[in-house]
């Protein structure tokens, strides 16, 4: 292993990126605000579907480079154990943490706003106003191209200085936070499953929320019928992904009291919420149900919200602070 | 008042009380998140030593609650099956083994084990009807494989309820995890989508209408 020669590869990766990345990042915010106008103005309605095809295609393409840039990014980062000098692994880090989250979520809605066809035209401006917040979040906050993984390349260029100065104290410490990051976090199968599993979720609820609030102006039963069809097929990878983390959480946080942790308790009052939705909704039939139907739904979005930003504002396990 | 009416009242009392114990816990979980939010900074040394006082409150609070959710979870398994009479002495049945093996043993866990024990094992009894087609099982749900669905997922939950109580520290928590997220996978995907599944599609269209008077 030489660590000076991964650092520089690493800096010119990083270089790289930011170079093809940049010019994506800033048309990021500029095709959200002509979203956002093309809602505002009605003349320009009728191009809000060629907007998102556009918004579609400019995230699937930053997603194309951000592809690269992990796959080059395993290539580099190997581990190596101080004591026998053996690689005991590379780090497969997921297209879905750090500053790629709201990119994931902004570039599964998109996706799935190009192949919405029941209340198409009801449904787009509600759907394109927060695709134009996911992007401009994902480009001004998330930056996954000028300040890509900023804590996993902190911690990976920490190892290899350690790595570099030949102290062993030092080697040891540094290896094993890098290889129990890179067994117990980085390379396993949940990390690849359960991320993708609830953005796929937020987008599909995040239809489900603008067909609900479509219900409540229109005062009929076929957008809540629409809210339904997007909110049970966002539970069902909800479920699976909450679920998966549970034999995970048991290994990876021994000791901790992660029960009761911000982020775990908004992930279970989310999906507490949906699961009421679900079966509210069985008596939708029962008059003024919809009312209760609808704030539920409503509900249960702004909890979806205050979940993502649990991560980065309460402190405890599952949190980035 | 006639006994399909009856049921339906049942139903969706029984719909009701869930609705409000899940909000409960939602709303628990929402004040408990805003507390830490708020002790880790102004509460001194609260991440050291607060915070398991905190747990140890919420699980406190939580603990009726769940028993109330796991017991409302057990009469919505056998109203499928029974009676409205019989379901009531089934009912009672249940929540009296739960109780006694609670009192014997000293431990709440093994009593909610024990009463979880018995749902599963009735609930399996009304998947079995379900998926045979017999005529005893009711459901709020039309067609077999979405009430299949409904009844595996309700399986799921409460394999999944058994492992959080009883299983965590045993050899065959992951076995039965991953039977309980099988289950409840498998049941939702054929709760929501049994129409694209069925052979003979019998698909009951409601009629849209207006919310505008109601």
């Amino acid at each position: 292993m030489n660590p000076a020669a991964i650092q520089a590869e690493l800096a010119q990766l990083v270089n790289t990126l930011a170079a093809i990345g940049a010019p994506l990042q800033v048309l990021m915010p500029a095709v959200a605000v002509v979203l956002v106008a093309l809602v505002a103005v009605p003349a320009w309605r009728p191009l809000l579907r060629a907007g998102i095809g556009v918004s579609a295609a400019l995230l699937l393409a930053g997603e194309l480079v951000l592809v690269w840039f992990h796959w080059r990014l395993y290539d580099l980062s190997v581990v190596v154990s101080p004591d026998t000098g053996a690689v005991t692994g590379r780090v497969a880090v997921p297209l879905w943490v750090e500053s790629e989250k709201l990119y994931v979520w902004a570039l599964a809605l998109a996706l799935m706003a190009v192949f919405i066809h029941r209340h198409r035209d009801e449904l787009l401006p509600g759907v394109a106003v927060i695709l134009a917040v996911l992007m401009v979040g994902a480009a001004l906050w998330g930056k996954p191209f000028t300040e890509p993984l900023p804590s996993f390349l902190s911690q990976y260029l920490g190892y290899l200085q350690a790595m570099a100065s030949g102290d062993p104290e030092r080697m040891f410490g540094a290896y094993q936070g890098m290889e129990s990051a890179r067994q117990f976090y980085y390379n396993t199968v949940y990390m690849w499953v359960h991320p993708p599993a609830l953005f796929f979720a937020y987008a599909t609820f995040a239809i489900s929320f603008v067909a609900t609030l479509v219900m409540v102006r229109e005062r009929h039963s076929a957008f809540e019928t629409t809210a339904y069809r997007w909110a049970r097929l966002g539970y069902l990878p909800l479920t699976a992904g909450m679920l998966l983390g549970f034999p995970w959480a048991i290994i990876a946080w021994q000791g901790e009291s992660w029960w009761w942790s911000g982020k775990v308790n908004m992930s279970i009052m989310m999906w507490l919420l949906y699961t009421a939705l679900l079966h509210a909704r069985l008596y939708l039939r029962r008059r003024g149900m919809w009312k209760w139907v609808a704030a539920l739904s409503i509900l249960a979005f702004l909890v979806l919200l205050l979940t993502y930003l649990a991560t980065y504002i309460v402190p405890g396990a599952h949190s980035y602070l | 008042m006639n006994e399909s009416v009856r049921h339906k009242n049942w139903d969706y009392a029984l719909t009701v009380i869930t609705v409000a114990l899940l909000g409960s816990l939602g709303v628990q979980s929402f004040i408990g998140t805003l507390y830490v939010w708020w002790a880790t900074d102004t509460v001194p040394g609260f991440e050291l030593i607060g915070y398991s006082r905190f747990v140890w409150w919420m699980n406190v609070i939580a603990a009726p609650q769940v028993v109330a959710l796991v017991v409302v979870m057990g009469l919505c398994v056998p109203k499928r099956l029974f009676d409205r009479t019989l379901l009531v002495a089934v009912s009672g049945a249940m929540l009296l083994a739960g109780l006694g093996a609670w009192a014997f043993t000293g431990s709440l866990a093994t009593g909610l084990a024990v009463y979880l024990a018995l749902a599963a094992l009735i609930q399996a009894a009304v998947v079995v009807l379900t998926v045979a087609g017999a005529r005893g099982p009711s459901y709020l749900t039309e067609g077999r494989l979405v009430k299949t669905g409904s009844g595996l997922l309700h399986q799921g939950f409460i394999g999944f309820a058994f492992v959080v109580v009883a299983l965590q520290r045993s050899a065959f928590m992951l076995p039965a995890f991953w039977i309980a997220t099988a289950l409840t996978l498998v049941g939702t995907l054929l709760a929501f989508y049994a129409d694209r599944f069925a052979f003979r599609k019998r698909v009951r269209v409601e009629a849209d209408r207006s919310f505008a008077e109601e």
